[in-house]
Protein backbone atom coordinates (compact mmCIF):
# COMPACT_ATOMS: atom_id res chain seq x y z
CA UNK A 1 0.00 0.00 0.00
CA UNK A 2 1.47 3.35 -0.99
CA UNK A 3 1.69 6.36 1.30
CA UNK A 4 -0.60 9.32 0.90
CA UNK A 5 -1.02 10.60 -2.62
CA UNK A 6 1.23 13.30 -3.89
CA UNK A 7 -0.11 16.65 -4.93
CA UNK A 8 -0.04 15.91 -8.64
CA UNK A 9 -2.03 12.74 -8.03
CA UNK A 10 -4.67 14.57 -6.02
CA UNK A 11 -4.85 17.18 -8.76
CA UNK A 12 -5.21 14.50 -11.42
CA UNK A 13 -7.98 12.86 -9.43
CA UNK A 14 -9.82 16.17 -9.10
CA UNK A 15 -9.45 16.81 -12.82
CA UNK A 16 -10.80 13.37 -13.65
CA UNK A 17 -7.61 12.35 -15.41
CA UNK A 18 -6.55 8.76 -15.74
CA UNK A 19 -4.90 7.46 -12.56
CA UNK A 20 -2.51 4.62 -12.00
CA UNK A 21 -4.02 1.50 -10.47
CA UNK A 22 -2.08 1.98 -7.23
CA UNK A 23 -3.32 5.55 -6.98
CA UNK A 24 -6.90 4.45 -7.53
CA UNK A 25 -6.51 1.76 -4.93
CA UNK A 26 -5.10 4.15 -2.37
CA UNK A 27 -7.82 6.67 -3.07
CA UNK A 28 -10.41 4.00 -2.48
CA UNK A 29 -9.07 3.20 0.96
CA UNK A 30 -7.65 6.49 2.28
CA UNK A 31 -10.20 8.83 3.81
CA UNK A 32 -7.73 11.69 4.03
CA UNK A 33 -6.75 11.69 0.36
CA UNK A 34 -10.32 11.12 -0.73
CA UNK A 35 -11.34 14.09 1.36
CA UNK A 36 -8.84 16.31 -0.43
CA UNK A 37 -10.26 15.32 -3.78
CA UNK A 38 -13.87 15.64 -2.77
CA UNK A 39 -13.35 19.03 -1.10
CA UNK A 40 -12.28 20.60 -4.38
CA UNK A 41 -14.94 18.77 -6.36
CA UNK A 42 -17.63 19.97 -3.97
CA UNK A 43 -16.63 23.58 -4.53
CA UNK A 44 -16.64 23.10 -8.30
CA UNK A 45 -20.01 21.34 -8.12
CA UNK A 46 -21.39 24.18 -6.03
CA UNK A 47 -20.18 26.65 -8.65
CA UNK A 48 -21.89 24.56 -11.33
CA UNK A 49 -25.12 24.62 -9.36
CA UNK A 50 -24.90 28.40 -9.26
CA UNK A 51 -24.43 28.54 -13.03
CA UNK A 52 -27.38 26.23 -13.60
CA UNK A 53 -29.54 28.52 -11.51
CA UNK A 54 -28.87 31.24 -14.11
CA UNK A 55 -30.01 29.03 -16.98
CA UNK A 56 -33.04 30.05 -19.02
CA UNK A 57 -36.33 28.20 -19.28
CA UNK A 58 -35.29 25.42 -21.65
CA UNK A 59 -38.74 24.84 -23.12
CA UNK A 60 -39.18 28.52 -23.87
CA UNK A 61 -35.76 28.65 -25.48
CA UNK A 62 -36.55 25.59 -27.58
CA UNK A 63 -39.82 27.09 -28.75
CA UNK A 64 -38.11 30.33 -29.73
CA UNK A 65 -35.57 28.39 -31.76
CA UNK A 66 -38.23 26.27 -33.43
CA UNK A 67 -40.13 29.41 -34.42
CA UNK A 68 -37.07 30.59 -36.35
CA UNK A 69 -36.64 27.38 -38.32
CA UNK A 70 -39.33 27.69 -41.02
CA UNK A 71 -37.77 30.87 -42.36
CA UNK A 72 -34.23 29.61 -42.05
CA UNK A 73 -32.62 28.12 -45.16
CA UNK A 74 -31.06 24.75 -44.48
CA UNK A 75 -28.03 23.38 -46.28
CA UNK A 76 -28.86 20.07 -47.92
CA UNK A 77 -26.53 17.16 -47.28
CA UNK A 78 -23.45 17.39 -49.44
CA UNK A 79 -22.93 14.72 -52.04
CA UNK A 80 -20.17 12.41 -51.02
CA UNK A 81 -16.86 13.25 -52.59
CA UNK A 82 -16.65 10.05 -54.60
CA UNK A 83 -19.98 10.41 -56.37
CA UNK A 84 -18.80 12.96 -58.92
CA UNK A 85 -15.81 10.97 -60.22
CA UNK A 86 -17.89 7.80 -60.24
CA UNK A 87 -20.61 9.46 -62.30
CA UNK A 88 -17.97 10.86 -64.66
CA UNK A 89 -16.49 7.41 -65.23
CA UNK A 90 -19.92 5.92 -65.83
CA UNK A 91 -20.69 8.63 -68.39
CA UNK A 92 -17.41 7.98 -70.22
CA UNK A 93 -18.16 4.27 -70.34
CA UNK A 94 -21.62 4.79 -71.73
CA UNK A 95 -20.32 7.24 -74.33
CA UNK A 96 -17.52 4.90 -75.37
CA UNK A 97 -19.87 2.00 -75.85
CA UNK A 98 -22.32 4.16 -77.77
CA UNK A 99 -19.65 5.59 -80.09
CA UNK A 100 -18.19 2.17 -80.69
CA UNK A 101 -21.58 0.90 -81.74
CA UNK A 102 -22.09 3.85 -84.09
CA UNK A 103 -18.67 3.60 -85.74
CA UNK A 104 -18.64 -0.15 -86.17
CA UNK A 105 -19.16 -1.19 -89.80
CA UNK A 106 -22.69 -2.12 -90.48
CA UNK A 107 -22.84 -5.84 -91.04
CA UNK A 108 -24.11 -6.93 -94.38
CA UNK A 109 -27.37 -8.56 -93.79
CA UNK A 110 -28.07 -11.45 -95.99
CA UNK A 111 -31.69 -11.65 -96.95
CA UNK A 112 -33.41 -14.11 -94.73
CA UNK A 113 -30.51 -14.30 -92.24
CA UNK A 114 -31.09 -12.57 -88.85
CA UNK A 115 -28.43 -9.99 -87.94
CA UNK A 116 -26.29 -10.57 -84.85
CA UNK A 117 -24.61 -8.02 -82.63
CA UNK A 118 -21.08 -8.90 -81.54
CA UNK A 119 -22.29 -9.38 -77.97
CA UNK A 120 -19.27 -11.33 -76.79
CA UNK A 121 -16.89 -8.70 -78.16
CA UNK A 122 -18.77 -5.82 -76.48
CA UNK A 123 -18.84 -7.62 -73.15
CA UNK A 124 -15.14 -8.38 -73.38
CA UNK A 125 -14.38 -4.70 -74.00
CA UNK A 126 -16.53 -3.61 -71.09
CA UNK A 127 -14.87 -6.16 -68.80
CA UNK A 128 -11.45 -4.94 -69.88
CA UNK A 129 -12.38 -1.32 -69.11
CA UNK A 130 -13.83 -2.17 -65.74
CA UNK A 131 -10.74 -4.18 -64.82
CA UNK A 132 -8.50 -1.24 -65.59
CA UNK A 133 -7.42 0.27 -62.26
CA UNK A 134 -6.31 3.49 -63.82
CA UNK A 135 -9.76 4.67 -64.80
CA UNK A 136 -9.61 8.46 -64.56
CA UNK A 137 -11.41 9.92 -61.60
CA UNK A 138 -10.98 7.12 -59.06
CA UNK A 139 -7.69 8.49 -57.84
CA UNK A 140 -9.75 11.39 -56.44
CA UNK A 141 -11.80 9.20 -54.16
CA UNK A 142 -9.59 9.32 -51.13
CA UNK A 143 -8.14 12.69 -51.86
CA UNK A 144 -9.05 15.10 -49.11
CA UNK A 145 -10.43 12.39 -46.83
CA UNK A 146 -8.13 13.64 -44.13
CA UNK A 147 -9.69 17.06 -44.22
CA UNK A 148 -10.12 18.25 -40.69
CA UNK A 149 -13.57 17.54 -39.39
CA UNK A 150 -13.52 21.00 -37.98
CA UNK A 151 -14.56 22.35 -41.33
CA UNK A 152 -18.03 21.55 -40.12
CA UNK A 153 -17.90 23.79 -37.12
CA UNK A 154 -16.19 26.77 -38.55
CA UNK A 155 -18.25 29.83 -38.98
CA UNK B 1 -16.19 7.43 -24.85
CA UNK B 2 -18.26 5.70 -22.21
CA UNK B 3 -21.17 3.43 -23.27
CA UNK B 4 -23.90 5.86 -22.29
CA UNK B 5 -22.30 8.57 -24.42
CA UNK B 6 -22.00 6.13 -27.30
CA UNK B 7 -25.72 5.38 -27.05
CA UNK B 8 -26.50 9.08 -26.99
CA UNK B 9 -24.29 9.64 -30.01
CA UNK B 10 -26.02 6.87 -31.96
CA UNK B 11 -29.42 8.28 -31.09
CA UNK B 12 -28.15 11.69 -32.22
CA UNK B 13 -27.09 10.23 -35.55
CA UNK B 14 -30.60 8.98 -36.26
CA UNK B 15 -32.06 12.37 -35.40
CA UNK B 16 -29.44 14.16 -37.48
CA UNK B 17 -30.30 12.04 -40.49
CA UNK B 18 -33.96 12.99 -40.17
CA UNK B 19 -33.11 16.63 -39.58
CA UNK B 20 -30.93 16.64 -42.69
CA UNK B 21 -33.99 15.59 -44.63
CA UNK B 22 -35.92 18.58 -43.35
CA UNK B 23 -37.59 17.04 -40.29
CA UNK B 24 -37.97 19.97 -37.92
CA UNK B 25 -39.26 17.78 -35.10
CA UNK B 26 -36.06 15.77 -35.21
CA UNK B 27 -34.04 18.94 -34.96
CA UNK B 28 -36.26 20.03 -32.07
CA UNK B 29 -35.33 16.83 -30.27
CA UNK B 30 -31.65 17.55 -30.89
CA UNK B 31 -32.19 21.00 -29.38
CA UNK B 32 -33.79 19.36 -26.35
CA UNK B 33 -30.84 17.09 -25.87
CA UNK B 34 -28.07 19.63 -26.29
CA UNK B 35 -29.38 23.09 -25.44
CA UNK B 36 -28.16 22.91 -21.85
CA UNK B 37 -24.59 22.25 -22.85
CA UNK B 38 -24.69 24.85 -25.62
CA UNK B 39 -25.95 27.42 -23.16
CA UNK B 40 -23.32 26.45 -20.59
CA UNK B 41 -20.56 26.78 -23.19
CA UNK B 42 -21.86 30.18 -24.26
CA UNK B 43 -22.15 31.19 -20.61
CA UNK B 44 -18.42 30.63 -20.17
CA UNK B 45 -17.47 32.78 -23.13
CA UNK B 46 -19.94 35.66 -23.32
CA UNK B 47 -21.31 35.79 -19.79
CA UNK B 48 -24.77 35.30 -18.41
CA UNK B 49 -26.27 38.38 -20.07
CA UNK B 50 -25.62 37.19 -23.60
CA UNK B 51 -25.51 33.44 -23.13
CA UNK B 52 -29.15 32.89 -24.06
CA UNK B 53 -28.91 34.83 -27.32
CA UNK B 54 -25.61 33.22 -28.22
CA UNK B 55 -26.99 29.76 -27.50
CA UNK B 56 -30.04 30.38 -29.67
CA UNK B 57 -27.86 31.76 -32.42
CA UNK B 58 -25.61 28.70 -32.23
CA UNK B 59 -28.51 26.27 -32.43
CA UNK B 60 -30.11 28.05 -35.39
CA UNK B 61 -26.71 28.08 -37.12
CA UNK B 62 -26.45 24.37 -36.49
CA UNK B 63 -29.79 23.91 -38.23
CA UNK B 64 -28.69 25.88 -41.27
CA UNK B 65 -25.48 23.85 -41.53
CA UNK B 66 -26.73 20.44 -40.57
CA UNK B 67 -26.47 19.34 -44.19
CA UNK B 68 -22.71 19.73 -43.88
CA UNK B 69 -22.45 17.54 -40.79
CA UNK B 70 -20.84 14.30 -41.95
CA UNK B 71 -20.78 12.40 -38.64
CA UNK B 72 -17.00 12.16 -38.50
CA UNK B 73 -17.25 13.68 -35.03
CA UNK B 74 -20.05 13.34 -32.50
CA UNK B 75 -22.92 15.74 -33.12
CA UNK B 76 -22.45 17.21 -29.65
CA UNK B 77 -18.81 18.01 -30.41
CA UNK B 78 -19.70 19.57 -33.76
CA UNK B 79 -22.40 21.62 -32.07
CA UNK B 80 -20.06 22.72 -29.30
CA UNK B 81 -17.59 23.88 -31.89
CA UNK B 82 -20.30 25.98 -33.52
CA UNK B 83 -21.20 27.46 -30.13
CA UNK B 84 -17.59 28.34 -29.36
CA UNK B 85 -17.08 29.94 -32.76
CA UNK B 86 -20.32 31.86 -32.45
CA UNK B 87 -19.20 33.26 -29.12
CA UNK B 88 -15.72 34.08 -30.37
CA UNK B 89 -17.18 35.85 -33.41
CA UNK B 90 -19.42 37.85 -31.14
CA UNK B 91 -16.53 38.73 -28.85
CA UNK B 92 -14.32 39.72 -31.76
CA UNK B 93 -17.10 41.87 -33.10
CA UNK B 94 -17.47 43.65 -29.83
CA UNK B 95 -13.75 43.80 -29.21
CA UNK B 96 -14.10 42.46 -25.80
CA UNK B 97 -11.97 40.25 -23.65
CA UNK B 98 -12.36 36.60 -24.64
CA UNK B 99 -13.72 35.37 -21.38
CA UNK B 100 -16.09 37.61 -19.51
CA UNK B 101 -15.24 38.17 -15.89
CA UNK B 102 -17.96 37.23 -13.50
CA UNK B 103 -19.02 39.39 -10.64
CA UNK B 104 -17.27 38.45 -7.45
CA UNK B 105 -19.52 37.23 -4.71
CA UNK B 106 -17.16 37.86 -1.85
CA UNK B 107 -13.69 38.59 -0.64
CA UNK B 108 -10.79 36.36 -1.27
CA UNK B 109 -10.37 33.73 1.38
CA UNK B 110 -7.38 31.57 2.06
CA UNK B 111 -7.38 27.91 2.93
CA UNK B 112 -11.06 27.58 2.21
CA UNK B 113 -10.88 23.99 1.20
CA UNK B 114 -9.21 23.01 4.43
CA UNK B 115 -11.81 24.85 6.42
CA UNK B 116 -14.78 23.29 4.72
CA UNK B 117 -16.52 20.99 7.17
CA UNK B 118 -17.17 17.43 6.05
CA UNK B 119 -20.89 18.05 6.00
CA UNK B 120 -21.44 21.19 3.98
CA UNK B 121 -25.21 20.93 4.37
CA UNK B 122 -25.40 22.85 7.65
CA UNK B 123 -25.54 26.66 7.89
CA UNK B 124 -21.82 26.95 8.63
CA UNK B 125 -21.00 24.54 5.85
CA UNK B 126 -23.11 26.43 3.35
CA UNK B 127 -21.52 29.71 4.30
CA UNK B 128 -18.03 28.27 3.96
CA UNK B 129 -18.88 26.72 0.67
CA UNK B 130 -20.26 30.00 -0.60
CA UNK B 131 -17.00 31.68 0.27
CA UNK B 132 -15.03 28.92 -1.37
CA UNK B 133 -17.10 29.25 -4.53
CA UNK B 134 -16.57 33.01 -4.55
CA UNK B 135 -12.88 32.45 -4.21
CA UNK B 136 -12.93 29.89 -7.00
CA UNK B 137 -14.67 32.37 -9.29
CA UNK B 138 -12.08 35.02 -8.49
CA UNK B 139 -9.10 32.76 -8.98
CA UNK B 140 -10.48 31.33 -12.21
CA UNK B 141 -10.02 34.81 -13.64
CA UNK B 142 -6.32 34.70 -12.91
CA UNK B 143 -5.77 31.55 -14.93
CA UNK B 144 -4.21 31.89 -18.38
CA UNK B 145 -7.04 32.04 -20.97
CA UNK B 146 -6.47 28.57 -22.37
CA UNK B 147 -6.37 26.96 -18.93
CA UNK B 148 -9.47 28.82 -17.89
CA UNK B 149 -11.28 27.83 -21.05
CA UNK B 150 -10.40 24.16 -20.65
CA UNK B 151 -11.23 24.16 -16.94
CA UNK B 152 -14.66 25.62 -17.60
CA UNK B 153 -15.46 23.35 -20.53
CA UNK B 154 -14.46 20.36 -18.42
CA UNK B 155 -16.34 21.16 -15.26
CA UNK B 156 -19.18 23.47 -16.23
CA UNK B 157 -19.98 22.28 -19.74
CA UNK B 158 -19.11 18.78 -18.49
CA UNK B 159 -17.23 17.80 -21.61
CA UNK B 160 -14.98 14.78 -21.99
CA UNK B 161 -11.28 15.49 -22.51
CA UNK B 162 -11.38 14.17 -26.08
CA UNK B 163 -14.38 16.34 -26.87
CA UNK B 164 -12.59 19.42 -25.59
CA UNK B 165 -9.55 18.56 -27.68
CA UNK B 166 -11.68 18.17 -30.79
CA UNK B 167 -13.73 21.28 -30.14
CA UNK B 168 -10.64 23.42 -29.53
CA UNK B 169 -8.58 21.75 -32.24
CA UNK B 170 -5.77 20.83 -29.87
CA UNK B 171 -4.16 17.55 -28.88
CA UNK B 172 -5.79 15.72 -26.01
CA UNK B 173 -2.43 15.75 -24.22
CA UNK B 174 -2.56 19.54 -24.27
CA UNK B 175 -6.00 19.44 -22.68
CA UNK B 176 -4.76 17.14 -19.92
CA UNK B 177 -1.73 19.28 -19.22
CA UNK B 178 -3.63 22.55 -19.17
CA UNK B 179 -6.39 21.09 -17.05
CA UNK B 180 -3.91 19.68 -14.57
CA UNK B 181 -2.19 23.05 -14.29
CA UNK B 182 -5.49 24.85 -13.85
CA UNK B 183 -6.69 22.54 -11.09
CA UNK B 184 -3.30 22.66 -9.41
CA UNK B 185 -3.29 26.45 -9.42
CA UNK B 186 -6.85 26.69 -8.14
CA UNK B 187 -6.25 24.19 -5.35
CA UNK B 188 -3.16 26.13 -4.40
CA UNK B 189 -5.04 29.42 -4.41
CA UNK B 190 -7.88 27.99 -2.42
CA UNK B 191 -5.39 26.77 0.13
CA UNK B 192 -5.53 23.06 -0.30
CA UNK B 193 -1.88 22.56 0.49
CA UNK B 194 -1.18 22.31 4.14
Amino acid sequence: MKNHLEEHEITAAVAGLELEAATEEHLGSCVSCRRQVSAMREVIDARLEGLEAEAPDWERQRQEIMLQLPGTPMARPRRRRWTRPLLAVAAVLVAAIGLRALWAPTPVVEPGVPSELPVEQILAEVDAMLADDSIPGFELIDQGMDDAIFENGTS
Amino acid sequence: MDPSRTDLSQADDALVLRAQNGDHDAFGELVNRHQRRVWMVCRQYVGVGEADAAAQDSLVKAFTRIGDFDRRAAFSTWLTRIAINTCLDELRRRRREAIVDDESEGDEESNLLDRLPDDAAGPEGRSMQKQAVASLVEHEKTLPPRQREIFRLRFYAEMELEEIATALDVHVGTVKTQLHRAVHKLREELGAYR
